[in-house]
């Protein structure tokens, strides 16, 4: 088993002829947390779209666990191990919170779920991957509220459990925190830096806080293209990323 | 979210008392019969648009080829009645799931649209081979042989109340069976895809899959609906591909998303037009009214407003004092 969940190669996505994603090439380390960082438009979210195969890419080369996924679509990406969170909250907004989380889990059967003869309750191990992930999401008390009616913080932090459902080995995560109110931020952070030790986590975040405090390996974009990697307190040094995007705060 | 527990519960028990009280109600076990078949028709449309969000106008196909084969099974083939009716059903999954996979390539109104170009073009394909349908004059003389099975004579469904009752046993099966369903891991999903299509996708599922076999359950029913009319009536018309708008039509004032509306949607339709069609041929304004009502003031249809106004009584009832 080779020591990298993630490996990408040359990657490129360009929309007729602008190119969002520019010959990316990085991998990311079994169970660490591996952050994506860049100014807007740097092409971190069309990165993600590649990754989760939201996009096709234009060329390049996608490994994933082993296996080449350059062009399989999301559904296969989800079965092999791999799990999203969306930067815009993206729920199931009628029903409640533990059928979202059911529902993520049984996303994992693909076409095993398009069974119709028996219940859905007849799966016990849905509904109990689902019951963990609220304890541990610390949503329980609002398992039958609908999604759509949690407040923002929570409906961030159930966006983040849609994805654990799915038992990925790698978390993709779009900007967990966007959005979130201060007091919310902390209990994210944890929660991430907790998932870092189980999985492997790739994370798009603006908060320059957490992205120091829990990252292992940084990796900032500009322009569509890699600028520079490495440990935080490299990219905290790196004379480039303060003048490309830490500017005068850091 | 339906529990394991609702499946001969909740609505069940309603329709069935429902099943036992309309042809005493209603003047004829014919009009009774009528109504729990466009019943079984919106039920269909109901799976399809209240819990797939899928709003097909091409529900006529299938009740239309339901009608057709199944008579041109009986007529040519000299199958009995059950053969018939299995014929229509296993026919209309196959339609369908062809129908629904290619309209499913798109979405939203170009869907809708696509769906209108399949039900226009099973129109004039029927239209045009009239030595199989009769064209416009609709396949005459189609018969309804007895209830056999293995050669042994089960029931003589000549009488209207006979046929009634073989039709409200088959309604009672489909309802517990859809509800089943619905309450399945495809059904659940179907209403995942419908609440947000994108996420369903994220979380692994191959959506598309989903929505052809919710077409195929969908023609399933229809045809069966389709093969019961052409029985009742003895007569397979070419009108009958043209039911796609009623059928939408009554499955909206029933209420989407509830299999209970389906029942009241197709009641109100057949009572509204058996009482109106005689004295005033304009009464379809009627219907248009009551849809723009339920459209604009009531979004879950009759059930819906059934439903809301008992949570107000018992809301009522609930506070001290």
């Amino acid at each position: 088993m080779s020591a990298f969940i993630l490996k990408v190669e040359k990657l490129c996505l360009s929309y007729s002829g602008f190119m969002a994603v520019d010959n990316v090439t990085f991998q990311v380390a079994r169970n660490t947390i591996h952050s994506i960082i860049g100014p807007n438009g740097a092409g971190k979210t069309s990165l993600f779209h590649c990754l989760t195969g939201a996009r096709r890419p234009t060329s390049g080369y996608v490994e994933f666990d082993g296996r080449e996924i350059t062009r399989e679509p999301t559904h296969k990406r989800v079965s092999a191990g791999m799990a999203r969170s969306f930067q815009i909250t993206s729920l199931f907004q009628n029903l409640t919170v533990r059928e979202n989380l059911r529902l993520a889990s049984q996303g994992r059967d693909g076409d095993g779920a398009l069974t119709f003869w028996r219940s859905a309750f007849a799966r016990r191990e849905h509904i109990e991957v689902a019951d963990a992930v609220m304890e541990r999401l610390g949503l329980t008390k609002r398992a039958d509220a609908a999604a759509g009616g949690l407040p923002h913080g929570q409906q961030r932090i159930l966006e983040l459990g849609m994805a654990l459902c799915g038992r990925p080995r790698l978390l993709l995560l779009d900007e967990p925190t966007a959005g979130m109110g201060v007091e919310d931020i902390p209990l994210m952070t944890r929660l991430i830096a907790e998932l870092g030790k189980e999985y492997s986590v790739m994370l798009i975040e603006h908060n320059m806080g957490i992205v120091m405090s829990i990252s292992d390996v940084i990796t900032v974009m500009s322009q569509g293209g890699i600028l520079v990697e490495g440990k935080p307190e490299v990219i905290r040094a790196d004379a480039r990323v303060r003048e490309a995007y830490l500017g005068d705060a850091a | 979210m339906l529990k394991d527990s609702e499946l001969l519960g909740g609505t069940t028990p309603v329709v069935a008392i429902a099943l036992v009280l309309l042809p005493v109600v209603l003047p004829s076990a014919a009009l009774a019969t009528e109504i729990l078949i466009f019943a079984l028709a919106a039920l269909a449309c109901n799976l399809l648009l209240g819990y797939g969000g899928l709003l097909s106008f091409g529900q006529g196909i299938f009740f239309g080829a339901g009608a057709y084969l199944a008579s041109l099974a009986m007529i040519h083939a000299g199958a009995g009645f059950l053969t018939a009716l299995a014929t229509a059903a296993l026919s209309g999954t196959l339609i369908a799931a062809v129908v629904g996979a290619l309209a499913i390539r798109r979405t939203g109104i170009y869907f809708v649209m696509m769906t209108l170009a399949f039900n226009q073009t099973a129109y004039f394909i029927a239209y045009t081979l009239d030595e199989w349908t009769g064209g416009e004059n609709g396949l005459l003389d189609v018969p309804r042989p007895p209830l056999a099975l293995f050669g042994a004579t089960l029931a003589d469904l000549g009488s209207p109340m006979s046929y009634y009752v073989f039709v409200a046993v088959v309604f009672l099966l489909i309802f517990v069976a859809t509800k089943r369903v619905i309450a399945s891991p495809f059904g659940s999903t179907l209403i995942a895809i419908r609440d947000n299509e994108a996420r369903a996708d994220a979380v692994g599922y191959n959506t598309k899959h989903f929505k052809i076999v919710a077409f195929a359950v969908s023609g399933a029913i229809t045809a069966l609906a389709g093969a019961l009319y052409a029985m009742l009536l003895n007569f397979a018309p070419l009108e009958n591909i043209q039911m796609s708008e009623n059928i939408v039509i009554l499955t909206v004032i029933g209420g989407t998303g509830s299999l209970l509306g389906s029942l009241l949607g197709a009641g109100s339709w057949v009572i509204i037009s058996d009482m109106f069609a005689e004295v005033w041929p304009r009464w379809l304004i009627v219907m248009g009214g009551a849809l723009i009502l339920v459209v604009l003031f009531l979004r879950g249809g009759i059930w819906g407003g059934i439903e809301s106004l008992a949570e107000r009584i018992s809301s009522k009832k609930g506070k001290p004092g």
